[in-house]
């Protein structure tokens, strides 16, 4: 709506209605000076300033004025009907009071009816405008300002305006007091000056910061401060006045909402897809690592699928696409290469099931798998074994966790009784007896029927075990089988060395543990590497123009000093066979052998017979078959060995063809030698006159012996944690002996099935265990039980503790 | 010759998944592929398929997490004992291998 200059001649109307009424009219001329001014109303609300213009007197200038206040905001170019440009100035503009401090530029600068004219109009606006920045006064209050006062302060503020636009404005209070110090010079208006056109300039103001009040200070022998003090102390009174005063009342007010219009706009679809993905920390170390690897330059295998069974599963995603691509780019017509791409994808899924059956991977897992359900069958048994505590399975009807806990706890508690209780046993006398508790048993398909001929204990590992089947005697000669058996898995040996000819004899080396040692019945030598799978022996003496030409009874690896020859300790793997030599097998390059001794005939007569007998005997072999040996565990120089006669040389590697020294004491062949581990001058020999003697190294007569049975006794061994207990194996049954308690009986007795002869023994080295082999093929593992606690058992002085009498003897038991 | 040691190695595996099934106590083996689709089951196919599924979630996690805790490690066997049996799986990338086994105390 144009606004026409009548307005400003409105304002003079106003100017002269100010001193009737006051409040209302004032502020309403005023409201629509200031929508003039502004010129950013929108239509309505200027249609209202008409339509307020006609309601001059007596609207309620309570609207308008909210109204006007609100909508001051814009700043478009207003130009009237006129050609006037009438864009009102912006809202906010410094309040008069902030140039209080100043010199009143403004009263000398008045230039002009129109300066004063809009000075005072937009004082008018300013009041209007300034309460309702507030929101406190009402117009009543602004009407109480007379419009002289307000003009004047226009005509301070227009100036500051003009030259210092940075003032913001200020609070009514300082209006007010602004307003009040002022002395509003009247004004009359004549007819004249309604008529007379008056310019307005507008311009525009520099852009003003709102708000900043600075603490303004004078100075108390300025011009102002009298001035200042005195203000100060009005709008004190004001402030104190204000509460519960009429002038000071909340009014609300309702502003007219413009008529919204709705437009609606229809767009397509917006098609949103979620993608998630999470972020973990090792998917960033493959990637991180895939980088690496990307960076290096890495080749396509373009060989067939089916060949790669061995790469590893990682590749197999890159090979895949890799070879289909290769099949695509064959072929000349589509429908040739569509044939080859599905036969080749049919292939590929073919293949990748066969791959992953054939994979090491695959296969390593079943291993690990077959050991696992073992452990489960077997577990009490291995516990047992490796003397872990064992704790019974709880009852399934038991649901309750509680309850459960309980029993843990009852349990655990009940193992702890038992081990005090074997504590106090042990201390006292056992009333169990000591006895062997069989825990199971290594034996498969494979070896069923077989007799066990050898075992022997892994050097490194110590649930490694190789097995060495093969039967004794000439006649009853049959396929031979050395097998590796694994603790962890009792039903199936990890390791088959078949031959036709029978095993006798199977050692594991101590330098290279891997190495497996295999003395068959016909006088040959094997060695197997056992961490390879293949069946065939690293080394095999059988074209060995040395090799032996009877069966191998004992095969051991030896580590010697060769201190001729400055080197370290070599290790040199000796045997010994019934055609009387004992031999030394070197591996250069293949198997080298040298004698270190050939046994020869000795009769039991003395030294003199000996000479005679050399001479007048005509015997077809003067070798003496040997059938076993045993080193010194100290000195490896020195060794016994054991013939068919039944005697016993000791011999030295320094010299091949005499004996040391000869023990005689058994009446058949010598079937095992073992020195005490603990008292160095003690062995123990076995023979096939049911005996089994205990020597002492100096004397060469047996210093004890047992006949229990009228059974060949096969196998010997003492056992590693005493030195008094050791295992003999005969052919019905397995005595446990301890010197310590007894020398005329055994320990404990285990009497074999019908039918089955005990062959062999061996004691586990890190438990209490035995194992014995018998004819059957079954390698039975045992756990003795309530053994007597030795004291003091590995004490090397055996001998002399079974020379004192008995009564000294029950002084050192009860020590 | 290549293909001998497979065949080898075939013959072998054969072997030993045929002990395995016949151990005491054992319920079933199953080999399954990546995918879920059983290569070697003694159990029937919805029980494999009901088998493989879940394992594999949870063969997924644990390896998760054991990688998390640290990237340079990697889950080998996983063991689930149960009231009623114990399951055993040892996952692999382009496979699983179950057995479900009693354990007979």
């Amino acid at each position: 709506m144009p606004i026409s200059p009548v307005n400003s001649r409105k304002q003079l109307n106003l100017t002269v209605n100010i001193g009737s009424q006051p409040g209302k009219s004032i502020s309403f001329t005023g409201l629509a000076k200031g929508a003039q001014m502004k010129g950013g109303y929108i239509g309505a609300n200027q249609s209202r300033m008409a339509m307020s213009k006609t309601m001059l007197i007596v609207s309620d200038v309570k609207t308008t004025e909210k109204m006007t206040i609100s909508t001051t905001k814009t700043a478009i170019q207003v130009i009237d009907a006129h050609g006037v440009d009438v864009t009102p100035r912006p809202l906010h503009h410094p309040d008069p009071h902030t140039g209080a401090a100043k010199p009143n530029k403004l009263l000398t600068s008045q230039e002009g009816s129109y300066t004063s004219d809009f000075i005072a109009s937009y004082s008018l606006y300013q009041n209007t405008i300034n309460p309702s920045m507030l929101g406190q006064f009402t117009r009543s209050v602004l009407g109480s300002s007379t419009v002289s006062k307000s003009s004047v302060s226009t005509t301070e503020s227009m100036a500051e305006d003009l030259e210092e636009p940075s003032y913001k404005r200020e609070r009514l209070y300082s209006f007010t007091d602004l307003r009040v110090m002022r002395s509003t010079p009247g004004k009359t208006v004549t007819k004249e000056d309604l008529e007379k056109t008056i310019e307005i300039i507008l311009t525009e103001t520099e852009t003003m910061r709102f708000f900043n009040l600075p603490t303004v200070m004078v100075s108390v022998e300025s011009e102002e401060a009298e001035k200042l003090s005195w203000r100060n102390k009005n709008y004190e009174t004001l402030c104190r006045n204000r509460l519960g005063n009429d002038l000071y009342v909340e009014r609300m007010m309702q502003t007219i909402n413009g008529a919204p219009k709705n437009k609606e706009v229809q767009c397509d679809r917006i098609i949103k897809e979620d993608k998630g993905i999470m972020s973990t920390a090792w998917d960033l170390y493959d990637s991180y690592n895939a980088m690496e690897l990307s960076s290096l330059p890495v080749k396509q295998p373009t060989i067939d699928s089916s060949s790669k069974a061995t790469v590893p599963s990682k590749d197999w995603d890159q090979r895949a696409p890799g070879s289909t691509l290769e099949k695509i780019s064959e072929g000349s017509s589509l429908m040739d290469i569509e044939n080859v791409i599905l036969a080749k994808i049919h292939n590929d899924e073919e293949n990748h099931s066969d791959a992953v059956l054939k994979s090491d991977k695959f296969q390593q897992d079943l291993f690990f798998m077959e050991r696992v359900i073992m452990e489960n069958i077997f577990r009490p048994k291995l516990a047992a074994y490796r003397q872990l505590p064992v704790l019974k399975e709880l009852e399934p009807e038991e649901s309750e966790i509680f309850l459960e806990g309980e029993k843990l706890e009852e349990i655990e508690e009940e193992v702890k009784k038992e081990e005090e209780e074997e504590m106090e046993i042990g201390s006292e006398q056992s009333t169990i007896p000591a006895n062997l508790e069989r825990l199971w048993s290594f034996s498969c398909d494979l070896t069923k029927g077989l007799n066990v001929s050898s075992l022997a204990w892994n050097k490194t590992n110590p649930d490694l075990l190789a097995v060495g089947y093969g039967h004794f005697g000439f006649k009853e000669q049959k396929r031979g089988l050395a097998c590796c058996w694994s603790i962890k898995n009792p039903m199936w040996p990890e390791r088959t060395y078949q031959s036709p000819y029978g095993v006798t004899a199977v050692d594991f080396s101590i330098g290279a543990p891997n190495l497996l040692a295999v003395g068959y019945h016909n006088g040959t030598i094997a060695i197997y590497n056992v961490q390879s799978n293949s069946n065939v022996p690293v080394l095999d003496s059988s074209e060995s123009p040395q090799k032996h030409l009877g069966p191998v009874w004992q095969l051991q690896w030896i580590e010697q000093d060769r201190g001729t020859t400055g080197d370290d300790k070599r290790e040199i793997l000796v045997s010994i066979s019934t055609d009387g030599r004992i031999s030394k097998w070197v591996i250069r390059k293949g198997l080298d052998c040298h004698d270190l001794m050939r046994l020869r005939r000795t009769t039991s007569s003395t030294s003199k017979r000996v000479e005679k007998e050399k001479k007048g005997e005509a015997l077809i072999s003067r070798q003496a078959p040997g059938m076993c040996f045993a080193f010194h565990p100290k000195d490896t120089n020195i060794y016994l060995a054991g013939t068919e006669e039944g005697h016993i040389h000791k011999c030295s590697c320094s010299y091949n063809e005499q004996y040391l020294d000869t023990y005689r004491g058994h009446k058949g062949p010598v079937y095992k030698i073992a020195w005490n581990p603990f008292c160095h001058d003690v062995f123990l020999s076995c023979s096939a006159d049911w005996g089994v003697i205990i020597w002492q190294h100096e004397n060469l007569k047996p210093f004890l012996s047992f006949y229990p049975t009228s059974y060949v006794v096969y196998d010997v061994a003492w056992s590693p944690r005493s030195s008094y207990i050791f295992a003999a194996a005969n052919e019905s049954r397995v005595e446990i002996w301890d010197l310590h308690i007894s020398t005329l009986d055994p320990l404990i007795v285990n009497v074999a099935n019908p039918g089955i002869k005990f062959t062999t023994v061996l004691f586990a080295k890190q438990t209490d265990c035995l194992l014995v082999g018998d004819s059957d093929g079954q390698v039975a593992v045992y756990e003795l039980r309530n053994m007597p606690t030795g004291l003091e058992s590995s004490r090397g002085d055996v001998i002399e503790n079974l020379l004192q009498p008995k009564s000294s003897q029950s002084i050192t038991h009860h020590q | 010759m290549v293909n001998c040691l497979s065949d080898l190695f075939q013959a072998e595996v054969e072997e030993t998944l045929k002990r395995i099934q016949s151990h005491k106590g054992v319920i079933g083996t199953m080999v399954v592929n990546a995918e879920g689709i059983p290569i070697r089951t003694t159990l029937d196919n919805s029980m494999t398929v009901q088998y493989a599924g879940l394992l594999h979630q949870l063969t997924m996690k644990a390896r998760s997490t054991v990688r998390d805790i640290d990237p340079q490690n990697d889950l080998t066997f996983l063991r689930i004992r149960s009231k009623k049996h114990e399951i055993m799986v040892a996952p692999d990338k382009e496979y699983l291998l179950i057995v479900i086994q009693n354990p007979c105390e």
